[in-house]
């Protein structure tokens, strides 16, 4: 199968569908720089390289470039599961504010992703934190909710609304007031070896189709080969669970509450619902009545995955695209015999569309980062200077960086980025890239409410462990977790 | 003061408070900067924690907007059964690291004690556990156990003793000890360590002597040796067990308190609820909880350094 094909086969006809409506249901819609009715691999093609940015003249505007400022900053940065690629693109951006703003004082700070929100809370608490942070998607209305964030729209750096994703505008949107720009966005995608799919008896070209075929596959990887089928991630406290897992309840009919839909209003929680439970039935599947999965999936990251899948030793994954670029990666740290068989699994390493559910939904994590700025009381000194922090929130949502910065694995935040030049060089240099650009009709963003992080963090991977290791039964882990996520929004202790 | 007779002591006793603190000045003077640090960076964060105990602190709300609830935190804590797991992972957790680090410490102890050839290899050798990073320990035992791709369970699966790796540390019924014996190879040099230095105490005649008069191996240690490690060995038992009401890095690095809250003991159970989940009113309240039973460890440990103390002073 090549990328081409796949997109073509599946997108054409799925575009409009509710799920895209979701994303797209932004009132000004026409206004967006791209026409995201027609996004598919050949639109994403056609539009790249169509326009030139100069950054620093535009962010010039914003902030002068020989303003004098100090500026506190923490991110969410690269991490071990990240290519060196991406590594590079971000000395690179650091290195180019430091020339584009000589006079501002950078003091910037990286943090991993299962890192940032607990250092940031705790800095939170002592009135020190950072006076800017670029966070996981899934943390701005946490603290746009409690009041530590200034309002901070798009056009406050010299940008439209309608430059960004509006799924992506939700998540930094709270009480109708926006509290935070996007960096980047991504969906990710299905990846399998078609080596292992042809010594398993299975077409080596074709993903599966629905989540009982993954099931399935898994289970006969497992049975034929002796090695795990599909590279499930249960782990709590970390991101790239709910990820993993998300996609797989949404795919069901199931949810944490209504989020799947158009317009959810978070009222009801359905995780307990039929659906649901029949998402983690398949979960339950595959890791205890088949053993088709890593055993090692409850302590587990992707970033452990990874060196699996290039060993051989997993058939099927979901990850990003920059996932090709690590195997290179590691590849080129592999020695002997170990190098070839790792260019062995590059050269069999295939990307499709996550799986449907029975019904044929397909659904993906709309994730990403978004940008924000501090209210003075609660950062160190107790003072921001807003010039310094708007011309390192301009450059990096520029089309320009916000594209770099999301080179290997994510896409652009500001939709421009899709139309420069990096992006046409991206699409030829960045392998599946397509595919994962496909799915970003299918995203759904997390939840907008401030008790996600804990939802999704700790409350849905316990659900999985619950159920996996057997403390509980699936019925009773779903309903667990169902009145874990009840208690919580009614602010229970 | 018994030693203190006469009239000089009568005098000393009935001196007035500010007369004995005016005596002392120079010493409280000596000792105040301490005081002060402590107080600013202990008994402050204490009051605060017993304070926040009596407080609902939603994940939407700041810390200042937090809600009073009186003693709901303790009942809902001592209501929880993820409470008494945890109590009893703890409880686990601590007695058998405290006393197997213990006996094998004293073991490794009583076998350097004699000389032979290569006693100083072997004892920089055994100390390493102890002085290597615990972060850089809970990685590298993170790769011995895992589950797939482990190195005991590739020499297991190699050598045909297991058809697949064992599960050491995804399973509800094996992770708990698997972290245990990893607490123990970091703890089991420190026990060493302090009862190398008790052994050194132990006066060489008396073994002697009783060597002489027909004590056999078993008796010179049992009615010699021992007896004169048994303050020695209360310190090293006390502080042992005081670390591990306090261990965190290794379950929270290896498994982050699962799968299924298997290994989470207090002070992973205590971060994750602050810091995870901002349950700081809750969290606070273990935080208590926790402090009384430290505070009770501490009150022996006191005791046992006083014991030595008047002991030492008596002889």
């Amino acid at each position: 199968m090549t990328r081409i094909t796949l997109g073509s086969a599946v997108l054409r006809g799925t575009v409009s569908t509710a799920l895209m409506a979701s994303l797209m249901s932004a009132p000004a819609l026409g206004a967006a720089p791209v026409d995201l009715s027609k996004w598919s691999p050949e639109y994403v093609r056609s539009i790249a390289g169509t326009q030139d940015f100069d950054t620093a003249a535009d962010c010039g505007k914003v902030t002068p470039l020989d303003y004098k400022g100090r500026l506190t900053f923490w991110y969410q940065g690269v991490f071990e599961g990240d290519p060196d690629l991406l590594r590079q693109y971000y000395k690179d951006f650091f290195e180019t504010f430091r020339k584009t703003y000589p006079n501002i004082q950078l003091e910037e700070q990286a943090l991993t992703y299962n890192d940032l929100l607990d250092k940031f809370r705790t800095a939170l608490l002592g009135n020190a934190a950072p006076m800017a942070v670029r966070l996981q998607i899934l943390g701005g209305t946490e603290f746009a909710s409690k009041g530590y964030l200034e309002p901070l729209k798009p056009e406050d750096v010299g940008y439209s609304t309608e430059d960004f994703w509006p799924g992506a505008m939700k998540a930094v949107t709270w009480d109708g007031v926006t509290y935070g720009i996007p960096t980047n966005n991504e969906t990710m995608a299905f990846i399998w070896n078609a080596d292992i799919f042809k010594r398993a008896g299975l077409d080596p070209d074709k993903a599966p189709a629905t989540w009982d075929d993954v099931v399935k596959y898994s289970k006969q990887i497992h049975d034929k080969l002796g090695i795990a089928g599909y590279g499930l991630v249960a782990r709590k406290n970390a991101g790239n669970t709910p990820y993993r897992f998300m996609p797989q309840l949404w795919a069901y009919g199931g949810g944490v509450f209504d989020e799947a839909t158009a317009n959810p209003t978070y009222k009801e929680i359905e995780l307990n619902s039929p659906q649901s439970k029949a998402a983690l039935q398949a979960s339950y599947d595959m890791y205890v009545r088949d053993k088709s999965v890593p055993v090692s999936a409850l302590t587990n990251q992707q970033a452990d995955n990874q060196p699996l899948f290039l060993a051989g030793q997993l058939g099927m994954m979901i990850s990003h695209p920059s996932d090709y670029n690590v195997m290179l990666d590691l590849q080129k740290k592999a020695t002997g015999t170990d190098k070839d068989k790792a260019q062995t699994v590059i050269d069999n390493m295939r990307y499709g569309l996550i799986p449907t559910g029975p019904d044929g939904k397909r659904a993906v994590v709309f994730g990403g980062s978004n940008i924000h700025i501090l209210k003075p009381e609660y950062v160190e000194g107790g003072k921001v200077d807003e010039p310094a922090a708007k011309a390192i929130i301009c450059m990096w949502t520029s089309p320009e960086w916000s594209l770099k910065m999301a080179y290997a694995g994510s896409n652009p935040g500001n939709l421009n980025g899709f139309k420069t030049k990096w992006m046409k060089e991206r699409l030829d240099s960045i392998k599946f890239l397509d595919v994962t650009t496909s799915m970003l009709p299918y995203g759904i963003p997390f939840p907008a409410l401030p008790q996600s992080p804990e939802i999704m963090n700790i409350i849905v991977p316990d659900m999985l462990q619950n159920a996996l290791t057997g403390a509980m039964t699936v019925d009773q882990a779903a309903d667990d977790a169902a009145k874990k996520v009840k208690d919580l929004m009614g602010g229970g202790l | 003061m018994t030693i203190v007779a006469g009239k000089t002591g009568a005098r000393r006793r009935l001196r007035p408070l500010p007369g004995k603190i005016w005596e002392h000045r120079a010493d409280y003077a000596y000792v105040l900067p301490a005081i002060a640090v402590m107080l600013i960076v202990i008994a402050y964060p204490i009051y605060y924690t017993i304070e926040l105990s009596f407080f609902n602190t939603p994940p939407g709300l700041q810390l200042r907007d937090k809600i009073f609830v009186g003693f709901g935190n303790y009942t809902a804590i001592l209501t929880s059964p993820v409470f008494w797991k945890v109590t009893s992972n703890t409880l686990i957790w601590t007695l058998a690291s405290t006393f197997i680090s213990f006996v094998l410490g004293f073991a490794c102890a009583l076998a350097l004690h004699r000389e032979f050839v290569g006693r100083g290899v072997l004892r920089a050798i055994l100390i390493i556990p102890w002085v290597i990073s615990a972060v850089a320990a809970s990685y590298i035992w993170k790769w011995i156990y895992h589950s797939d791709f482990g190195i005991i369970g590739a020499v297991l699966v190699g050598l045909g003793l297991a058809d697949r790796p064992p599960n050491f540390i995804d399973s509800v019924s094996t992770v708990l000890p698997s972290l245990i014996v990893v607490n123990i190879w970091r703890e089991f040099p420190f026990a060493m360590i302090m009862m190398m230095a008790g052994l050194q105490t132990v006066p060489e005649q008396l073994l002697r002597a009783a060597k002489v008069d027909g004590a056999n191996a078993w008796q010179r240690f049992w009615h010699v040796t021992f007896p004169h490690l048994r303050n020695v060995s209360t310190v090293t038992i006390l502080l042992l067990a005081v670390a591990n009401f306090n261990s965190f890095i290794i379950p929270w690095i290896m498994t982050g308190g699962g799968p299924s809250n298997a290994s989470h003991i207090w002070i992973t159970h205590i971060y994750e609820l602050a810091f995870g989940r901002q349950r700081w009113g809750v969290a606070s309240a273990y935080s208590v909880l926790l402090f009384l039973i430290l505070m009770t460890l501490g009150y022996f440990y006191v005791r046992a350094l006083s014991g030595n103390e008047r002991k030492d002073a008596g002889a």
